[in-house]
């Protein structure tokens, strides 16, 4: 148990030195953007008639000193990690002077709902057919899957999601093809959660088709590889029940790699997520974030991408907590 | 399931291995092609006898046991022969797969190699007693792990490595373990594929006296697969030689050791050192056959020291020379006279036969 303490301790050191260096890199990158949010405000001001130069710098002034730019880089730079330290990552650009919090705060829960349920369906099933369809070659449904799953994996997935589009919006409608949920209901209770599900099946479904798909064959190539251990041939030697072979011998052991699969996959929520919530429409926050790239609003991609670097950070941190549960090897070494 | 007392044949005869022939049959592009990896093997193996298997690396001996186990799967297909136990009323092959799965480790069990990987790494040793052994034993749990412990005790483990993981434990302890559940159930019939190859031979001598002393406990019958000839003299009652998919000699161990009649066998006897003995061992030429084209007629005859023209020809049948030995060589069978063509053959020898 000791060495288990020992490993939580360095492991959770490590997760902060990595949360560290990713915000660093995110706050450099958007710091050397050409994009002068300031330039883009005032530009937008003076698109529509002429103003004084000196009214001009007062306004830039103006500008600078709300959006935090004023003293030098290194000023910005501490103050920028103190603000973070309470967790407030200033106010956004474009929607000033909204701060970037309270709009990841709303947009965070939908691309959750959406990604991680997805992710998770997509992990479970294809994972588990897959383990089936390594054990038992000859199952001829099982090799049918396998040859779906192999021609659907190496199509992108916004292909998928435009196909949903058309088959289900425009073919036969029956899926509404855009939002979040209905616009018009109470947003509380029963209708508004089952106005969430069906809007969420379509990108779900773009999601978890692909996904499903290389869970599926990495899984079985995985199983192929462990019927052949020797502890499996032996399992089958001291005829051990078939079932226990297959979930305690096969699964069980093919577990390992996927889960850390998983915790990667987990972490890419982010930006699998841009495209499929913009061709959705989707109000998460990869819409939120192609807006605020749009728009220079570098606060705003700031605070996304660190709280995706966390994200990340913290999926694969629970992974490596839980892996010592499942392969005892892992902990000793 | 089939019952246990049931004798067939001889009574004491405890498994009868009648002209088995299993091969790796391959397809490639429409043209088949054939490994004849065990090519018509009849041998039997009496009540509490260790019978050991010898040959070197690729003659078939795994093939051979993988196919009196029935645990074969493609490519490799039984072409022929008989496989009769004395506990099962039919042959192995003639079972489904509830009542194999039901003989095993309860009648028929096996121990494997002692390498890293025969426990499965994410299962606690606890878990694998009781997935081999609690479904052939039928007691209450409590009772179970007081027979387990009882066991791991004769073979002298401690209770506690019920509780390691399979890296936790030195090699020869899972060895131990790996005998421990092959073991428990008091089998009829115990096959082992080289359990001490993969052991320094000082774990090695103490393994060996386990399995002998488990074997004489329960009473079983036991073959014992090694390439390793001093391992062979230390354990098996009665020895088998392979060579090339087939057995070319078989006799009480000390027999073989004493007088070998095939020459391969005497090559292999020769080649194992002695106390002041000093001579040079000498290295057999060539190598063993590809088992996809043998060679016509006796397969050994590329490398044998005495190869006449009949063993171009027509390959040697199995033919006792006494009650207890058998010997597949021309040279040696009655039809062509053993003595007439060892000394013809004298003028070519070359200091292997002693």
């Amino acid at each position: 148990m000791r060495t288990y303490a020992l490993y939580l301790v360095r492991r959770f050191a490590q997760f902060i030195l990595v949360v560290f260096i990713g915000i660093n890199i995110a706050y450099l990158i958007t710091h050397l953007t050409p994009v002068d949010p300031v330039e883009q405000a005032i530009s937008s001001v003076t698109m529509f008639g002429q103003s004084s130069p000196e009214m001009v710098e007062v306004m830039r002034k103006t500008l600078r000193e709300l959006y935090g730019l004023e003293g030098s880089a290194w000023e910005q730079y501490v103050s920028f990690w103190r603000r973070m330290a309470t967790g407030d990552f200033g106010p956004s650009l474009s929607a000033f002077p909204t701060p970037v919090s309270t709009l990841i705060w709303q947009a965070l829960p939908w691309t959750l709902g959406l990604l991680v349920s997805s992710t998770l369906i997509a992990w479970i099933v294809g994972n588990f057919l897959g383990g089936l369809a390594g054990y038992y070659r000859k199952n001829s449904l099982l090799k049918a899957l396998g040859i779906l799953a192999m021609s659907l994996q190496p199509i992108p997935y916004y292909i998928v999601a435009f196909i949903l589009l058309v088959v289900f919006g425009f073919l036969w409608p029956v899926l509404p093809i855009s939002g979040g949920a209905e616009m018009n209901i109470d947003r509380q209770g029963f209708a508004f959660a089952a106005s969430i599900v069906k809007h969420s099946i379509l990108p779900a479904l773009s999601l978890v088709l692909v996904g499903l798909g290389a869970w599926f064959i990495g899984m079985r190539s995985l199983v192929s590889n462990i019927v052949t251990e020797d502890y499996v041939t032996y399992a089958e030697l001291g005829g051990v029940d078939r079932r226990r072979i297959l979930f305690s011998y096969v699964m069980r052991n093919a577990l390992s790699p996927q889960l850390t699969g998983l915790a990667l996959s987990l972490g890419a929520i982010f930006n699998g997520a841009i495209i499929t919530e913009f061709v959705f429409g989707y109000p998460g926050m990869g819409t939120l974030l192609v807006r605020a790239v749009n728009a220079g609003d570098y606060s705003l991609v700031l605070g996304i991408t660190s709280v995706s670097i966390i994200a990340v950070a913290s999926a694969i941190l629970v992974i490596d907590i839980i892996y010592p549960l499942l392969d005892p090897r892992v902990a000793r070494s | 399931m089939n019952a246990r007392p049931r004798a067939n044949g001889a009574a004491d005869v405890m498994l009868d291995v009648k002209n088995l022939r299993a091969y790796y049959v391959m397809q490639y592009f429409g043209t088949q092609r054939e490994v004849r990896a065990v090519d018509d093997i009849s041998l039997q193996v009496g009540r509490n006898e260790i019978y050991g298997l010898a040959g070197e690396s690729s003659s078939g001996k795994t093939t051979f046991i993988k196919t009196i186990a029935a645990a074969i799967r493609p490519p490799l297909t039984v072409i022929g022969g008989s496989i009769r136990y004395s506990f099962l009323d039919r042959d192995i092959y003639k079972l489904d797969r509830v009542a194999l799965s039901a003989i095993r480790w309860r009648y028929l069990s096996y121990i494997p190699q002692g390498s890293m990987n025969v426990l499965n790494p994410v299962r606690r040793v606890r878990e694998s007693f009781i997935d081999f052994a609690l479904p052939h034993m039928g007691l209450p749990k409590q009772q179970f792990f007081a027979a387990i412990i009882a066991h791991l005790e004769r073979l002298q483990l401690t209770p506690g490595v019920l509780d390691a993981y399979p890296h936790e434990l030195s090699g020869g302890m899972r060895q131990r373990i790996a005998i421990a559940l092959a073991t428990v159930c008091r089998p009829d019939f115990i096959i082992a594929d080289e359990p001490t190859t993969a052991l320094d031979v000082v774990v090695q001598k103490s393994v060996l006296e386990l399995i002998r002393e488990a074997q004489r406990e329960i009473g079983s019958s036991m073959i014992f697969v090694t390439h390793d000839m001093a391992v062979h003299a230390n354990i098996s009652d009665r020895l088998g030689i392979m060579y090339a998919g087939r057995l070319v000699e078989e006799a009480p161990t000390a027999e073989i050791f004493r007088s070998p009649k095939h020459p391969y066998t005497q090559h292999l006897i020769a080649s194992l050192p002695r106390i002041g003995d000093l001579s040079a061992k000498r290295a057999l030429t060539g190598a063993p056959p590809s088992l996809a084209e043998p060679p016509s007629g006796c397969r050994f005859h590329p490398r044998c020291p005495l190869a006449m023209d009949i063993c171009r020809e027509t390959h040697p049948e199995l033919v006792s020379i006494d009650p207890r030995h058998r010997v597949a060589c021309h040279a040696v069978s009655p039809a062509v006279g053993p003595d007439r063509v060892f000394a013809a053959a004298a003028k070519q020898r070359t200091g292997l036969v002693q």
